[in-house]
C-alpha cells in the first residue's frame, strides 16, 4: 500500500510537471524544428504581414470588446460593432472570408504593445489618431472610418440646449471618467472660456451616467458617440437630455491602427477602408456587389474595384476580387455604419460622418 | 488520511437539545443589555434586508439582461452547435462525483433537528421577505402563508424527532437528502416558471410567464439522473469492487479529469493523423520501451553509485537540450525534450523502487503510463482547435473563472511544496534558488506577471515559439500563488518540533522517506487552514485576467453586458449575481476546509 501511494504521490509531480512544461512551451512540437517555423515574423524584421496573415489563415484584429457600439459580445458571444465590421472587412480581402478574425480584447494600456509583440495585426479599437502616436509610440494610422470628438450633455431642465457652449456652465459639477483625456480637454476647454467648474471623475461610465440620471452631476462629459448612446438607452421618460455644443471641443479620428514602416499592408488595411467608401459612393451595397462586373450601370471605377477589367488588387498582393467580398459579405460604409450606429441614436446625416458630397468629412481617393 | 481519522475515536458530547423558543430566550434575551444589543442589530438587520429586497424586486431592475446573458456569463463565446461538449464535461464530473460518493460510501447522517432548523430558517425568512418586500398585497398572503407552513412543518418535524432516541430514527442520510434536494432544484426548473429568454439571430425574446427553455431544463435533469444513476449502480455492485484499486483509480481520475475535460472535450483538438501515426506513437513507444528499460536496469538494487552517475548524467542531457533551444543549436522536438527531463527525473528517483522484480516492474509501469498521458496531452494541446470562435479564448466567463482556479491549484501546489522543502533545506544551492524565486514573485504584482506573461514574454521567445493565451494565464498564475503557497507550507514546517527529523532519523528513514511520512503530513495539516485561505484568494484574483483582456464573469458583467445595445448601462444587476456566485463558491471552500481540519483533529490535539 506505501508503495503504490508513493508511486501516486510521485506520479502526481511528475505529471504537474509536465503540465507546466507543456503549457510553458505550447508550441513547435509537431513541426521538427524550433529555429526555422516562421510563424510570427514581426514586420520590423522585414517581408510584409500580409504573407504572414495570408499564410496563417486568419486575421488578428485588436479591438475593445466593452465599446458601445463599436465592439461589443452579443449574448451569444459574436463580437460585434462598427470596429467588429471593419476587422471584417479586413479579413474579407485579404482571405475572402470575413470570418476569419480571431478577434483579441485588449485594454488601452496594452493595445499599442500586442501590436509591436505580433499579437495583432491590426488595431480597430477606437483608438485617436495623435501626433504623439504616430511618431513616438511607433504606429501607423489608416484613413478615420469615424470622427468623434468631445462633447457634454446637459438636462433641458437645467436650461440647457443644443446651442449651448461651454461658456454657460459656470459653477457646474461636471461629471467624466477617470484618467483619460477628456478630462484635461474639459478643464482646458473652461480655462479658455474663462470659467469655474466643479470636475468630478469617476471609474467608468456607467457611474457617471447613474450620478448624472440622479442629479449628482448637471453636465456630463465625454466623445459624441458615447453620450448619444447614452442619451438613446438611458434617457427616462419626460426628461429631455441636449448634447452641446454643435462643434464638438475635441478632435477624436477613430480609424485602423498598425505597425509602422510595413507599407504594403498599409496600403491593404488603407484601401479596404477605403473601398467600402468608394462602394457607398458609386451605390454598390451587400445585395448587388457580385452584379457590378460587366454590368453597364456601373461605371468603370467602380468595376475596376469590384475585380473587373484593369483591377489593381493582384498588384497589392490580394485577390482580384478582394474588395467584392468586402463589400458582399460585410456592407459598403453607410451599411457598416446604419448597422451599428443607428441603433445608438447616431445618425450619419449632418454629421462629419456623412459623405463628402453631403457635407461630411467621409472621402476617399479615386481607385485607378 | 485513513491512518489520522481512525486515531479520532470517542465521540464529542451531544448538544444539549433546546426547544426554538428556549433557544431564542438564552441567546437573544438572557439580560437587558443583550435585548438591547438583539433589538438595535434586528432593527438594523431588517433594514438592510429591506434595501436589498426593494434594489433586487425595483421595477428599475432589468433582470432579463442577466437571464439573456446567462450562457454569456457562463460559456461566454462557445458555439452554441458544440455547446454539448460543455454537458458533457458536467455528465463527467457528475459520474466522477456519484463513483466517488458511493465508493467513499458517503456514511454522513444529518440529525433531522438540524434539519427543521433550516426549514424553520427558510420559513422565517420567507416571512420576513413577506413583510419586506414591496410587493402586491395577495402575494404578501401568499409568501406569508407558505413561510407559516414551512415554520410549522419545521416545528413539527422537530417535535418529532425529539422523542426519537436511537440515532437512526432522528438522523438521516446525508447523500440521499441532498440528492433530493438537488432533485427538487431542478424539478423547480420544469415547474415555476422563471421566464424564458434567448437572443436569436440579433432578436431578443423575452416571454415571462414560462418555464426555462428545454436547453437549459432537459441537460440538469440528466446531469441529476446522472449523479443519482451512477451513485445508486455503484452502491449495487459496492460489495464486489476491489475498494482500494477502485479509490486509486478514482483519485487518478479525478487529477486527471481537468485536463482531460478542457483540452480534449472542451476544445476538441483537430488532430493530424498522419504525424500521430508517423512520429507520435512510435516516439512514445520509444521512450516507454527504451526508457523503461533504462528504468528498469537504474532501479537494481545492486546498481550502487553508477546508478546516480547515469541519473545525473540524463539530467544534464536533459537540461542541455533547452539551452541547445534556446540559442537553436539542433531541433528537436518540444516532446522529446519534455521527455528527456522526465527520464532524468524518473531516473533520480529509482534507487526508491530499487527492491525485487515485481516493484521494480510497477514502477516502469508507472513510467509507461506518464509517457502515455504527457505525450497524448502534448500532442492534444498543440493540435488546433476545430472550435469555431469569433471571441478570444474558447474558454470564458464563469468557467474561465474555474479553469484557471482549478488548474492554477492543482499546478502550483506540488511546486509550492517544493519551493518550501527547497527554502528549509539544508543545501545552501536549492535554499538561495527557492528563496530568491519567492521572494522576487511574492516582490511583483499579480497584475506585473499576468502582463509579463501576455504581452512581454511573445517578445522573448524564439522565432516560431508561441504562447496560448490560456497558458500565459495559467503559467503566470501558477508560479505566482506557488510563491505564496510556499510560504504557507514553510509556516507549516516549521511547527514540526526538531525531535520528529531526530527521531525520523533514528529509526534510519531516508531523507525522502522522512519528508514524505513525517514531516510534510504534520506541516500540511498545520497549514490547511492558511492553505485553503490561499485557494479561496487564487478564485476570486482569477477576475484579474481581465486585464489582459479576458473575459472572465466579473468582465462579462461589468464592461460587456453595459456595453451590448440592448441593456446599455445595466451593470448592477449582473454584478449582484456574480457576488453570489464568487460568494457560493468561496463559501463552500471555507466549509469544506472546516470539515477537513475537523476530520485531521486541527485545533484538538
Amino acid at each position: 500500500m506505501t508503495q503504490k501511494s508513493k508511486l501516486i504521490k510521485l506520479l502526481a509531480v511528475l505529471f504537474a510537471f509536465t503540465l507546466v512544461t507543456a503549457a510553458c512551451g505550447g508550441d513547435d512540437s509537431d513541426d521538427g524544428s524550433a529555429s526555422s517555423s516562421d510563424e510570427v515574423t514581426l514586420t520590423a524584421e522585414g517581408g510584409s504581414l500580409l504573407e504572414t496573415v495570408q499564410e496563417r489563415g486568419t486575421l488578428n484584429c485588436g479591438v475593445s470588446g466593452a465599446a458601445v457600439a463599436f465592439s461589443t459580445l452579443d449574448p451569444q458571444g459574436n463580437m460585434v460593432g462598427f470596429d467588429a465590421d471593419y476587422c471584417r472587412a479586413v479579413a474579407a480581402a485579404v482571405l475572402g472570408d470575413a470570418d476569419a478574425v480571431n478577434f483579441v480584447s485588449l485594454t488601452a494600456a496594452e493595445r499599442f504593445t500586442a501590436v509591436q509583440s505580433g499579437d495583432i495585426d491590426v488595431l480597430m479599437r477606437n483608438t485617436t489618431w495623435t501626433q504623439s502616436r504616430d511618431t513616438d509610440v511607433g504606429m501607423d494610422f489608416g484613413p478615420t472610418t469615424y470622427y468623434d470628438g468631445q462633447q457634454l450633455m446637459g438636462k433641458a431642465a437645467d436650461g440647457f440646449s443644443g446651442s449651448s457652449t461651454v461658456a454657460d456652465l459656470d459653477g457646474a459639477t461636471i461629471c467624466t471618467n477617470a484618467g483619460t483625456t477628456t478630462e484635461k480637454n474639459i478643464g482646458d476647454a473652461a480655462e479658455a472660456a474663462g470659467i469655474t467648474i466643479n470636475l468630478q471623475t469617476y471609474e467608468d461610465f456607467d457611474i457617471v451616467t447613474d450620478n448624472f440620471k440622479s442629479g449628482a452631476c448637471d453636465v456630463v462629459t465625454t466623445d459624441g458617440s458615447a453620450l448619444v448612446g447614452r442619451k438613446a438607452e438611458q434617457q427616462p421618460d419626460g426628461e429631455e437630455w441636449v448634447i452641446f455644443p454643435g462643434a464638438p471641443i475635441s478632435k477624436e479620428p477613430l480609424g485602423p491602427t498598425y505597425g509602422q514602416n510595413d507599407s504594403q499592408w498599409a496600403d491593404v488595411v488603407n484601401w479596404t477602408v477605403y473601398a467600402t467608401i468608394i462602394a457607398d459612393e458609386k451605390g454598390i451595397n451587400s445585395g448587388n456587389a457580385s452584379g457590378v462586373v460587366g454590368n453597364d450601370a456601373f461605371d468603370a471605377e467602380a468595376q475596376r474595384l469590384m475585380g473587373g477589367e484593369g483591377e489593381l488588387q493582384t498588384l497589392m498582393g490580394l485577390s482580384a476580387d478582394a474588395f467584392q467580398n468586402v463589400i458582399s459579405q460585410v456592407g459598403n460604409y453607410d451599411e457598416i455604419y446604419s448597422r451599428n450606429l443607428n441603433p445608438v441614436g447616431l445618425s450619419r446625416s449632418g454629421s462629419s460622418n456623412a459623405g463628402w458630397t453631403d457635407g461630411g468629412l467621409i472621402y476617399a481617393p479615386p481607385a485607378r | 488520511m485513513s491512518e489520522m481519522t481512525s486515531i479520532k475515536t470517542g465521540k464529542r458530547p451531544e448538544e444539549v437539545s433546546r426547544s426554538p423558543s428556549e433557544w431564542i430566550r438564552q441567546n437573544l434575551f438572557s439580560n437587558i443589555p443583550n435585548t438591547i444589543l438583539t433589538i438595535i442589530f434586528g432593527i438594523f438587520t431588517l433594514y438592510a434586508i429591506r434595501g436589498i429586497l426593494g434594489f433586487v424586486l425595483s421595477g428599475e431592475r432589468r433582470w432579463e439582461a442577466v437571464a439573456t446573458n446567462m450562457r454569456l456569463l457562463m460559456a461566454q463565446g462557445y458555439p452554441a452547435n458544440q455547446f454539448v461538449r460543455v454537458w458533457f464535461t458536467l455528465g463527467c464530473l457528475m459520474v466522477l462525483t456519484g463513483l466517488s460518493l458511493a465508493i467513499w460510501s458517503g456514511k454522513g447522517r444529518l440529525s433531522v433537528k438540524k434539519i427543521s432548523n433550516w426549514v424553520m430558517s427558510t420559513g422565517l425568512g420567507l416571512a420576513v421577505f413577506a413583510a419586506l418586500a414591496p410587493i402586491s398585497a395577495s402575494s404578501r398572503l401568499g409568501w406569508v402563508i407558505a413561510g407559516a407552513l414551512l415554520i410549522a412543518g419545521g416545528l413539527g418535524l422537530w417535535q418529532r424527532a425529539k422523542n426519537k432516541t436511537t440515532e437512526t430514527l432522528h438522523t438521516i442520510p446525508t447523500v440521499p437528502f441532498s440528492f433530493g434536494f438537488l432533485g427538487i432544484l431542478v424539478l423547480s426548473l420544469w415547474v415555476v416558471p422563471f421566464g424564458h429568454y434567448a437572443f436569436t439571430n440579433g432578436e431578443l425574446v423575452a416571454e415571462t410567464g414560462r418555464t426555462v427553455a428545454m436547453s437549459t431544463k432537459l441537460p440538469f435533469t440528466v446531469m441529476w439522473l446522472l449523479l443519482v444513476g451512477t451513485y445508486c449502480l455503484t452502491n449495487l455492485v459496492r460489495e464486489s469492487l476491489p475498494i482500494a484499486q477502485a479509490k486509486a483509480c478514482l483519485v487518478g481520475l479525478w487529477l486527471l479529469s481537468p485536463f482531460i475535460l478542457n483540452w480534449i472535450v472542451l476544445r476538441d483538438p483537430d488532430f493530424d493523423y498522419g504525424h500521430i501515426v508517423s512520429t507520435d506513437i512510435p516516439l512514445a513507444a520509444l521512450f516507454i520501451f527504451v526508457g523503461g528499460g533504462i528504468l528498469f536496469m537504474l532501479a537494481k538494487p545492486s546498481l550502487g553509485e553508477i546508478g546516480r552517475l547515469t541519473a545525473i548524467a540524463l539530467l544534464i542531457f536533459g537540461v542541455f537540450n533547452w539551452v541547445a533551444a534556446f540559442f537553436g543549436w539542433y531541433p528537436m522536438l518540444q516532446k522529446v525534450r519534455i521527455s528527456f527531463v522526465l527520464l532524468a527525473l524518473a531516473a533520480l528517483i529509482a534507487p526508491n523502487f530499487a527492491a525485487d522484480r515485481k516493484t521494480r516492474l510497477k514502477f516502469v509501469t508507472g513510467w509507461a503510463i506518464l509517457i502515455l498521458i504527457s505525450h497524448w496531452l502534448i500532442t492534444a494541446v498543440n493540435s488546433p482547435s476545430t472550435l469555431e470562435l469569433q471571441g478570444p479564448t474558447y474558454l470564458g466567463g464563469f468557467s474561465l473563472t474555474l479553469f484557471v482556479a482549478i488548474l492554477t491549484l492543482l499546478l502550483s501546489f506540488p511546486l509550492g511544496v517544493l519551493l518550501a522543502l527547497g527554502r528549509t533545506s539544508s543545501m545552501p544551492i536549492a535554499r538561495v534558488l527557492c528563496t530568491g524565486y519567492i521572494e522576487s514573485i511574492r516582490g511583483v504584482p499579480l497584475i506585473t506577471i499576468l502582463f509579463f506573461f501576455s504581452n512581454i514574454l511573445p517578445l522573448f521567445l524564439p522565432q516560431g515559439m508561441e504562447i496560448a493565451e490560456l497558458a500565459a494565464i495559467v503559467t503566470g498564475y501558477t508560479l505566482f500563488s506557488a510563491a505564496y503557497l510556499a510560504e504557507n507550507v514553510r509556516g507549516g514546517l516549521q511547527s514540526v518540533m526538531r525531535g520528529q527529523y531526530e527521531a525520523a532519523d533514528a529509526i534510519g528513514l531516508t531523507t525522502s522517506q522522512r519528508t514524505g511520512f513525517i514531516v510534510l503530513p504534520q506541516a500540511l495539516r498545520v497549514s490547511i487552514p492558511p492553505l485553503v485561505g490561499q485557494a479561496i484568494g487564487v478564485f476570486k484574483e482569477t477576475s484579474l485576467v481581465a486585464i489582459i483582456g479576458a473575459y472572465d464573469i466579473l468582465r462579462i458583467a461589468n464592461n460587456v453586458v453595459p456595453a451590448q445595445t440592448e441593456f446599455l448601462g445595466v451593470k448592477r444587476e449582473g454584478l449582484l449575481l456574480v457576488s453570489v456566485i464568487y460568494f457560493i463558491v468561496a463559501f463552500s471552500m471555507s466549509k469544506y476546509s472546516q470539515r477537513l481540519e475537523e476530520r485531521v483533529g486541527l485545533g484538538e490535539r
